[in-house]
């Protein structure tokens, strides 16, 4: 009898961690810092949106794709270098693993807005939806910013 | 109760906390995982840069490399429908751009050499450099005279077609080729050079006097 209630107690508590963790997954655990959409000149049919994607949850995560009324198509995109050559790829999906970042970066891992339907204006707020893997999905607003508009921190330069 | 059920107890007990261990160090266990956005490192070279002046186009008129004599270059060969790494290269030229004095600014000359002829007609090319710097110009030419220029520094591209939304895409290397004020090619900065290096490279090559 009282084997089968420790084994009980076991099932219990196996089940109780296994609930916390998936209700864990099943909420957004993702929270994204510092978005941004760069600023093109008004021909540019195409623009990129970038962020920084944490991951806060106990499960890897995966952006599957992302959406915008923005443009006609938005897409995940990536770059190899092949053959000395900066090669970019739309790509599958950007895993954040889990309690990790994923840094969506100029020059790097990035969000494309694709065939405008207007040119963007600096600093207009774009509505971006993210679309992870578990099905949950996270309404971001990014600001459009001009590329280069502001130094990176330095050390002790100043005019 | 018999010792031999007591000892079985503790023995149910001892699997029962183990197994309790093992299933919470399964739920808290995290992999270190690599970060995710990998940093470019350098850049092989298609060819040996030798540097040297080249001809090309500028908005209708000719462009030659050697009007420059006098002024630092920072070269760059893009394609405006770039999507990222053109405007990221070009956002960092700006920002070094803005950091210098006026005069130093009037010693330093962006030009971005546009290897996608086809689309990039001259207007789209000025409104594109000019977006990013008044200090950046845009120039393009034949595929031939571009191959020659390419050539000369060790430039490398090559048309790509892919299943995107975005049409065809242009591999590209991404150095920034810095030349001196006599044309010699001094130095060549990698892809994602900060600002801060740029400048670094510029001053020294210029007269920094008020």
């Amino acid at each position: 009898m009282k084997r089968l209630f420790v084994l009980l107690v076991l099932m219990m508590s196996l089940a109780v961690a296994n609930a916390a963790d998936h209700a864990q997954g099943m909420h957004a655990a993702v929270k994204v810092h510092s978005p941004f959409v760069r600023l093109m000149p008004p021909t540019q049919p195409n623009t990129g949106a970038f962020m920084v994607l944490e991951n806060t949850g106990k499960k890897d995560l995966n952006l599957v794709s992302a959406e915008s009324d923005v443009s006609k198509v938005v897409e995940l995109h990536d770059h190899v270098m092949v053959d000395g050559m900066m090669r970019m790829r739309e790509i599958e999906k950007v895993t954040i693993p889990a309690g990790q970042r994923a840094e969506l970066k100029p020059g790097s891992l990035h969000v494309m807005l694709i065939g405008l339907h207007q040119p963007l204006q600096d600093g207009q707020m774009v509505d971006i939806t993210l679309v992870f893997d578990d099905g949950s999905r996270h309404g971001i607003q990014a600001p459009v910013r001009h590329p280069g508009g502001e130094m990176m921190p330095m050390h002790g330069h100043k005019h | 109760m018999s010792q031999r059920q007591g000892r079985e107890r503790v023995l149910w007990l001892l699997i029962a906390v183990l197994m309790v261990a093992i299933v919470l160090v399964a739920l808290l266990w995290k992999t270190p995982d690599e970060p995710v956005s990998a940093t470019h490192t350098q850049l092989p070279l298609a060819a040996a840069p030798v540097g040297g002046d080249f001809s090309l186009s500028r908005e209708g008129d000719a462009f030659a490399l050697s009007d420059y004599r006098g002024q630092v270059v920072l070269l760059y060969f893009g394609y405006t429908f770039c999507p990222d790494v053109c405007p990221t290269s070009l956002a960092l030229m700006r920002q070094a751009l803005r950091e210098l004095t006026p005069e130093q600014l009037a010693q330093v000359q962006g030009v971005f050499v546009s290897v996608d002829p086809q689309r990039d007609t001259p207007a789209r090319l000025a409104e594109y450099t000019h977006f990013f710097h008044p200090r950046i110009m845009g120039v393009s030419g034949s595929e031939e005279q571009l191959a020659e220029a390419g050539q000369l520094y060790g430039a490398a591209w090559a048309r790509a077609e892919s299943d995107s939304a975005m049409g065809y895409s242009v591999d590209h290397s991404s150095s920034t080729y810095v030349i001196d004020p006599a044309g010699k090619l001094v130095s060549i900065l990698p892809h994602g050079a900060s600002a801060q290096r740029i400048i670094e490279t510029v001053l020294p090559l210029i007269n920094n006097e008020e």
